[in-house]
């Protein structure tokens, strides 16, 4: 493993202002952080395995907002661990996405 | 299924259509569900843990140590064993209470991801997680704190406490004069959590008019 700097080690580096504001989380957000806790706090995940996955990010972690992230990482214990496989996922993504159209186009 | 009203009810607060990630994460909690790996009761009871249990156990905890020195000594001593006898359960591995005094001033932040007191103050604001935040504040604190407002006198040393998954810290502001004969409701009402992060600190003048 290389010793070099991962963009997730920032601290001490230089950075812009600071926006003070808590800009709160969407729903989704809570949802999202609600189902990572339920399964640490069940140790079915650990939070360690998910700072990990996350961390393998490389240079996309400083693209993806936190969510975005720790959701990332989530889909990857959860397939390395065989808890769901990617084709059951990608089936499931399309029933989601399939019913928020219809909710979407029923408005 | 109730859960799916509810859902595009509350969802129904948030812009323009959902993401893949939003999509994802919904998908992965749905399957999760079906496999009985989690209940969608547990991650309902979670959310509500968050959004109105968590962020005010902290206010209560400061407050109670600001008025019983026994207390505060305890929860110095070992945070998460305090937290217990005062009846809350932190998950964490360990609190570590840092306390503020004429001479110190202290800061939490969490540089590499975003490690936070979360059973005690809920979830971290924004700009906790925010890169800047992560950045800056262990190399000029000072600066930072300026910007949120918090002037710290050049002769008060600020440390700066870097969190990780299984240590926490949490700020014991110095109570403010002026608070004397204060009930712990009404102390905790000043002790918000920006003062329990450090990046504020605590005024009497914000308990007044209660």
């Amino acid at each position: 493993m290389s010793m070099e700097k991962r963009p997730h080690d920032m601290g001490g580096e230089p950075g812009g202002p600071i926006d003070t504001v808590d800009r709160g989380m969407k729903f989704w957000e809570k949802q999202a952080n609600a189902l990572r806790s339920t399964l640490t706090s069940r140790k079915v995940v650990r939070l360690d395995e998910l700072r990990r996955a996350a961390e393998d990010l490389g240079e996309r972690y400083l693209q993806l907002e936190y969510f975005e992230r720790t959701t990332h990482a989530l889909r990857t214990v959860l397939v390395e661990r065989g808890f769901i496989t990617e084709a059951e996922l990608a089936a499931k993504m399309a029933e989601v996405r399939k019913r928020y159209d219809s909710i979407a186009n029923g408005r | 299924m109730s859960h799916e009203h509810d859902h595009r009810h509350d969802r129904s607060h948030d812009e323009g259509p959902p993401s893949e990630w939003e999509i994802m994460s919904r998908a992965m909690q749905e399957l999760l569900i079906e496999k009985g790996v989690v209940t969608a009761e547990q991650i309902r009871a979670r959310m509500e843990k968050f959004d109105q249990d968590f962020p005010y156990r902290g206010s209560r905890v400061i407050a109670h140590a600001w008025a019983d020195p026994a207390f505060k000594r305890r929860l110095l001593q070992d945070g998460k064993a305090a937290c217990a006898d005062f009846g809350i359960d932190l998950e964490a591995d360990k609190l570590i209470a840092v306390e503020n005094t004429p001479e110190v001033h202290n800061v939490i932040v969490c540089t590499l991801c975003s490690c936070y007191p979360r059973a005690l103050l809920g979830m971290p604001p924004t700009w906790y997680k925010s890169e800047n935040y992560r950045r800056r504040v262990v190399r000029e604190p000072r600066a930072v704190l300026r910007e949120f407002g918090t002037e710290i006198p050049e002769h008060v040393t600020v440390r700066v406490h870097d969190s990780n998954a299984d240590m926490r810290y949490v700020v014991v502001p110095m109570r403010p004069a002026g608070t004397e004969g204060w009930s712990e409701e009404r102390l905790a009402r000043i002790i918000t959590r920006d003062t329990l992060v450090g990046v504020t600190l605590p005024k009497a003048s914000s308990g007044s008019g209660s």
